[in-house]
């Protein structure tokens, strides 16, 4: 798949089965107890700043993942 | 869980908003073509939602979420360390007070000298189907979300 080609899959412009059942994957993630993927991500309030500098500087953390729709 | 995060906040706990895909975009939100548009519609899910948590944007093409099973609305808690400790594919806010209730308890336990070794468990969790209240989530979107999810689902 190319780029441009994941950019338009993962983000559908319709909500229809084979749009968004592709990416039902809860059971493939990562699993529990072991160390996690790490990734870039953007706050909104501005800069850079990556998943293990958030979730390394407090005894937990809460990760919701969603939008506005 | 904007109330959640208030409760658990003085525990060291941190909470956080990662913005991904639209799952159901309509005339008024659209599917994601650009950054600029993610952080406005994620400006949106501050101003118009009230998500008081810090929100953070995945990349465009969405690599973190699809790391983590890109379901549309998920909750997972790591520990410090990264070490993920809960996940649900869907997220309900008396699950996770539930989970992070229990994990503060277990580091009370530690604290107290306590030697505890971890399991693996799973269960079924069980929340409020609001179906008002998803609908007018979709109408937000526009007509075209709601009229996709309902022929998907049709009642």
């Amino acid at each position: 798949m190319t780029d441009d080609e994941l950019l338009r899959r993962y983000n559908y412009d319709a909500f229809v089965k084979a749009n968004w059942q592709p990416w039902m994957q809860f059971d493939a993630s990562p699993p529990l107890g072991a160390a996690a993927p790490d990734f870039p991500l953007w706050p909104l309030a501005g800069g850079t700043t990556t998943l293990s500098a958030v979730w390394s500087a407090h005894t937990y953390t809460i990760v919701e993942f969603g939008s506005f729709t | 869980m904007n109330q959640l995060a208030e409760r658990v906040a003085a525990r060291d706990v941190a909470s956080v908003f990662v913005y991904t895909y639209e799952a159901h975009p309509g005339e008024h939100y659209p599917h994601l073509t650009s950054m600029e548009q993610k952080y406005r519609h994620a400006a949106d899910l501050r101003d118009r939602l009230g998500v008081t948590r810090p929100i953070l944007l995945d990349a465009l093409d969405g690599a973190c979420h699809r790391a983590y099973g890109s379901m549309p609305n998920m909750t997972w808690i790591f520990a410090r360390s990264g070490i993920p400790i809960y996940k649900s594919d869907w997220t309900d806010a008396h699950s996770v007070a539930n989970a992070i209730d229990y994990f503060l308890d277990v580091s009370e336990r530690r604290r107290n000298r306590e030697r505890l070794a971890p399991f693996r468990v799973e269960r079924l969790d069980y929340r409020n189907q609001d179906r008002v209240a998803f609908y007018q989530g979709l109408e937000r979107s526009g007509p075209k979300a709601v009229d996709e999810f309902r022929a998907e689902f049709p009642e």
